[in-house]
């Protein structure tokens, strides 16, 4: 008995390693431990046996039945391993480059945009918009710019032809159409509109009649900003604009407000930067932007009570920001779209 | 407007003040510094006296010559010299080895062309005295001893600063009113004007003049003044007068034209003289008549505008008013009676008319910029003086005045507390009152506050809030903390055209898309292949600078495939290239509209060879990125229809025109037409896509989903084959696939999704068919559906089918 089931358990042992497939498996299995299989039938002439044999062969079956089993799960890992195998193809070498492009870029004035509408965005200024073509009105007239200023100069604006009308910027009178000169208009828009107190930031794309070259652009971009609430006040300017300052060009940077003039706010400042890590531009006051009161006029003209509401109200160039920031001397690159600078920013 | 530091010091004590503080000082007044420049000789210890002994020419070279030159050292110098103008004898100033020159090379012991050179003989403009003659600058003339060390020929150098004055500022551009300023901030006092010529106006000439009458007939000339100055002797200007001109910039010319220009530069009032011979009867300020032309002093005609502002005679127009004098009455050698005019113009008109006959002089710049009234008598009475004592005029009486000064002085009320309120932090009035004392306004406490007096030269500040900048600009603005913390107000938002810029860039970029970023303004053909030529013209520009920017762009595209073809021809792999910016498009209702539009454009073919294959891209795959685009921007992609697109950028049958049935998307996807991109030398087709929105799109703020409960129940799924015409759109299939399959549901149960899996064309179908295979699927929401629902839903579905003219359902 002892010998048969050694010969058994040897038997199925060398037919195994001819087993390959899921197939093979199952039909191997079926002659060993199926209900004909060869140990079945060796466990089925257990009854034959007397009382005495019994313990003794039923521990010989016993251990041949466990090697079996062994051998079975054995036999469904390899087979397994071998299905996984063919299902997967040969395995793949992972320093190959992948074939698909890496992600895109947003444009160099895209992100410094973002970083500058996020750093106002804590201040609690949401973003405004306003058309792109505009009414003389809106551009000049509502920011108490006087009839023969020299910025409505058929020299320095471009201006669309009478016929023109916008659908967007509809004439009050009979006034001009014009290529916005500045973003200031979505100030006046936003003061016609809506009720204060109210904080905005206005990015958007202005033009003036000017000659390309290095820092010159027949369209750029800027950002506008407003407050308008009760009691605005210069402190209140100065601490809008360090906190803008210190966000995008670093704790260490530092502004002054130099008095200057523009038609629509009262006192007037050029906002001047200085910071120590600006390349060779370091440690140099460079100006940035314009700002100021809002000019109790343009409140007026706006439909605001000046005794009532006061604003500040400020104006940066996003190209020369994103000039400063990113080190770029010619202002053409940001227009010529070769993928060797946009890629830069990434 | 060029102010020197020695025209400074004639009005203020700036002993222990240097040219620098100056220049740090005001820009923080508003005075913005431009440059500041060294005029007349800098200190050059090392450059002497010398007299060119002996000179011979160049042995090697015929331009140059080899000069012996006494310098004063007991020995002659030999020096290699470039000029022409000298002869031997002449004495001229000579650099020894080891100057450095005012722009900024050393000399040094040398050889030019083999030849020994010990030194250098300078120009004028080496020595950064201005353009002179050509060559040499000879000193013979004054006679100065071999030796002597040139500065001790010139005075002192000055410092000159270029200052942009701001166009409120009208009483900067005298040298006083930057005075004014600059002492006001440094705390030093106003040195007083002294003038000699007695005040006092006359109303009509008396018979000593040499007008008959003096007269003003023009609404743009309210206040005229003139003098009569007899006997003047016209000649050059002294040393000094011509240095203080020279440092502003401008050109000596004679006595009298100088002391003009030179008051002009003093105290911000232009002034014009005559020859009173030249001159028929009178003067008068009178609108300019139909027909009437002047020559200009530049010599330039000019045809006046009927009711421009003239001076003229009994005859003829002499001056345009404010802006340039004519060249028939302007003082020369021989000119022995002078009319010295004073008057104020109005600003706004000044500017016009200076803009519209293109010239701008000193005088227009400053009558455009508002001078003060008060100012004229005393300008004249100050040129008075000048022209008595630099060319021996005769005075016969008082000016001439007709009119009166159209602004006075001006008191503003100031309440208390205001400056304080608007800085936003507290101020003592004291040093409000002592601000405004410094600036020459006059302070007097009233009931509410105070009230100040601000002299008509300042005609920029009329209201409290212009105090305001005063008080700051003097007080210094670092001198204002920065606010209170500020929280943000509760429930603003972004704009959403601001929102949906962000991320639909996002989702390009995450596609691989790179931005870019054109021009708004394009050429005409850019347009005409855009729009079509009727429509292009619609988008043109008044007053365009180029001929390449004439137009608004109603189209991204263009500008992407010229960047896509720009970056292969520097072997640059674009990839694929996007931009979010406005367009602008003619309208059917006659107006142009802004749309809010997004455009990307990719080489369908991939540029760079990889390792394994990728699948190219194709307009199917830009349809998706529009569909996504358009859902960022509310427009569901069950509303976007896309139908053929018609010529302009696209190929025809390769693209299709996107159309929103809520009219608030449109736009177009595909094949960019082949002839076009390739002319742009793009040899592989491209793909693009544009999607555009009216602003009135991002006009409602986005609704916020609401949860809706789904069934837990498995699905059905049922497989529906269709045999229809080519030229039947999948759309269309879809779209009755979707009717016969809502309508089997009914209420009972619901279609939940029909997708397309399969397009055949090929053996076994008729000719001219195609085979579109749909996988629909239906779930109830409380049960699992049996299948003989299912086989009765999709007789419907073959049923509805079947009803398409030429349509059959393989079964």
């Amino acid at each position: 008995m002892q010998q048969q089931l050694a010969q058994l358990v040897a038997a199925a042992t060398q037919e195994a390693s001819a087993v390959a497939t899921r197939a093979e498996l199952e039909a191997f299995k079926a002659r060993v431990v199926g209900p004909n299989g060869s140990l079945t039938q060796v466990m089925k002439g257990m009854a034959t046996l007397s009382k005495e044999e019994r313990p003794v062969v039923g521990k010989l079956i016993n251990e041949a039945k466990k090697s079996v089993e062994e051998l079975l799960a054995a036999l469904l890992v390899k087979v397994e391993n071998a299905e996984i195998a063919a299902a997967l193809g040969a395995s793949v070498d992972p320093t190959l480059p992948s074939p698909d492009a890496p992600a895109g870029s947003l444009h160099p004035l895209s992100r410094t945009r973002e970083r500058i509408l996020a750093s106002f965005r804590k201040l609690g200024f949401v973003v405004a918009d306003g058309p792109e073509v505009e009414t003389e009105w809106h551009c000049f007239d509502a920011l108490n710019t006087p009839a023969d200023h020299p910025a409505r100069d058929m020299q320095d604006t471009l201006y669309m032809p009478k016929a023109f009308r916008s659908a967007d910027a509809p004439r009050k009178a009979d006034e001009a159409i014009l290529l916005r000169t500045h973003t200031s208009s979505v100030q006046v828009r936003t003061m016609l509109s809506r009720k204060p107190p109210f904080r905005i930031v206005a990015p958007g794309r202005c033009f003036r009649r000017d000659a390309v070259d290095a820092t010159h652009s027949a369209n750029f971009h800027q950002v506008e900003g407003l407050w308008i609430d009760r009691h605005v006040t210069l402190a209140d300017l100065r601490g809008v604009l360090d906190f803008f300052v210190k966000e995008t060009f670093g704790a260490d940077a530092e502004i002054r407000l130099r008095p200057s003039f523009f038609p629509f706010t009262e006192p007037s400042f050029e906002m001047d930067l200085r910071s120590p890590n600006l390349g060779r531009l370091s440690d140099r006051w460079l100006e940035i932007m314009g700002c100021g009161l809002v000019d109790p006029k343009v409140l007026e003209l706006c439909g605001l009570d000046p005794k009532e509401w006061s604003g500040l109200a400020f104006g940066l160039g996003l190209e020369r920001i994103a000039m400063l920031v990113h080190g770029i001397d010619d202002i053409r690159h940001f227009y010529n779209n070769d993928t060797r600078f946009l890629r830069q920013f990434a | 407007m060029k102010v020197s530091f020695q025209a400074l010091s004639r009005h203020l004590d700036l002993a222990g003040v240097t040219a620098e503080r100056v220049a740090e000082v005001l820009p923080m007044l508003g005075l913005e510094v431009e440059s500041v420049t060294t005029f007349g000789l800098a200190p050059l210890p090392l450059v002497v006296v010398g007299e060119i002994k002996s000179f011979e020419k160049h042995p090697k070279a015929d331009r140059l010559s080899v000069c012996q030159v006494d310098a004063g050292e007991g020995s002659l110098r030999q020096i290699v010299c470039g000029a022409k103008n000298f002869k031997a004898g002449d004495r001229v100033p000579v650099a020894l080895p080891g100057t450095l020159m005012p722009g900024g090379f050393e000399i040094k012991v040398s050889k030019l062309r083999d030849v020994d050179s010990a030194g250098m003989m300078c120009s004028s403009e080496e020595l950064g005295l201005g353009k002179g003659e050509d060559g040499l600058l000879i000193l013979t003339p004054r006679q100065p001893a071999v030796g002597t060390p040139l500065n001790s020929l010139y005075g002192a150098p000055d410092t000159v600063l270029e200052i942009s004055v701001t166009p409120n500022r009208g009483d900067c551009l005298g040298i006083r009113g930057v005075a004014r300023d600059l002492a006001a901030a440094l705390g030093l006092t106003l040195k007083p004007l002294t003038v000699k010529t007695a005040a006092g106006l006359a109303a009509a000439p008396s018979a000593a003049d040499a007008v008959k009458f003096v007269r003003s007939s023009s609404e743009f000339c309210p206040y005229y003044t003139l003098r009569t100055l007899k006997n003047v002797k016209v000649g050059p200007s002294p040393e000094w007068l011509r240095r203080d001109l020279e440092a502003a910039g401008l050109r000596p010319i004679n006595n009298v034209v100088d002391i003009t220009n030179w008051v002009l530069l003093e105290l911000g009032q232009p002034l014009h003289a005559f020859d009173a011979n030249k001159v028929s009867e009178g003067i008068e300020a009178r609108p300019a008549r139909e027909g009437e032309e002047i020559v200009l002093l530049d010599g330039k005609k000019v045809k006046l505008e009927p009711g421009v502002c003239v001076i003229a005679d009994a005859r003829r127009p002499l001056v345009v008013a404010g802006v340039m004098g004519g060249a028939d009455a302007g003082v020369t050698e021989s000119t022995t009676d002078v009319l010295l005019e004073a008057a104020w113009f109005r600003p706004g008109e000044i500017r016009r008319v200076a803009r519209r006959i293109g010239v701008s002089t000193d005088s227009s710049h400053r009558f455009a910029r508002d001078v003060d009234p008060a100012g004229v008598e005393l300008a004249s009475r100050l040129a008075t003086d000048l022209l008595i004592e630099l060319a021996g005029a005769q005075v016969v009486g008082p000016a001439i005045a007709v009119g009166q000064p159209p602004r006075a002085d001006v008191t503003i009320d100031l309440p208390a507390g205001y400056v304080a309120a608007k800085l936003g932090t507290p101020v003592a009035d004291a040093d409000v009152s002592a601000a405004f004392a410094r600036l020459g306004f006059t302070v007097k406490p009233s009931a509410a506050g105070c009230s100040v007096l601000v002299p008509s030269f300042r005609s920029d500040v009329t209201r409290p809030i212009d105090l305001v900048e005063e008080f700051i600009r003097i007080h210094g603005t670092d001198k204002v903390p920065a606010g209170r913390p500020i929280a943000p107000l509760p429930g603003e938002e972004d704009a959403l055209t601001s929102v949906f810029t962000r991320e639909v860039s996002a989702r390009l970029v995450g596609a691989g898309f790179t931005e870019c970023c054109h021009y708004s303004l394009r050429d005409a053909a850019e347009l005409e292949r855009t729009l079509g030529a009727d429509q292009a013209a619609r988008v043109a520009m008044d007053n365009p600078l180029t001929a390449e920017q004439t137009h608004l762009r109603a189209s991204l595209v263009p500008g992407l495939a010229g960047a896509l073809a720009l970056n292969l021809s520097v072997h640059a792999d674009p990839r694929g290239l996007f931009e979010v910016g406005t367009v602008f498009r003619p309208q059917a209702d006659g107006t142009v509209r802004e749309f809010l539009s997004v455009a990307f454009a990719i080489v369908a073919e991939p540029v760079t060879r990889s390792w394994k294959s990728r699948e190219a891209f194709d307009g199917l795959r830009a349809k998706r990125l529009l569909q996504d685009a358009a859902a960022l921007a509310g427009v569901a992609a069950v509303r976007l229809s896309f139908g053929t697109a018609t010529g302009g950028l696209w190929q025809a049958d390769h693209a299709a025109a996107l159309v929103d049935r809520g009219r608030a998307a449109e736009g177009a996807c595909g094949v960019l037409d082949l002839r076009w991109t390739r002319s742009l030398g793009l040899k592989s087709s491209v793909i693009a896509g544009e999607v555009c929105f009216p602003r009135a799109a991002f006009a409602e703020a986005r609704k916020t989903p609401r949860f809706e409960a789904f069934s837990s129940f498995p699905p059905v799924t049922k497989d529906v084959a269709v045999i229809v015409p080519v030229g039947v759109a999948a759309a269309e299939v879809e779209s009755r696939v979707r009717q016969g399959a809502s309508k089997a549901a009914g209420k009972e149960f619901a279609l939940e999704s029909v997708s397309c899996f399969d397009v055949f064309t090929g053996p076994g179908l008729p000719e001219g068919h195609r085979s579109l295979a749909f996988e629909l699927r239906w779930r109830h929401a409380a049960r699992t559906l049996t299948d003989e629902e299912t086989n009765q839903a999709l007789g419907v579905v073959i049923a509805t089918l079947e009803k398409g003219a030429g349509w059959t359902v393989r079964r």
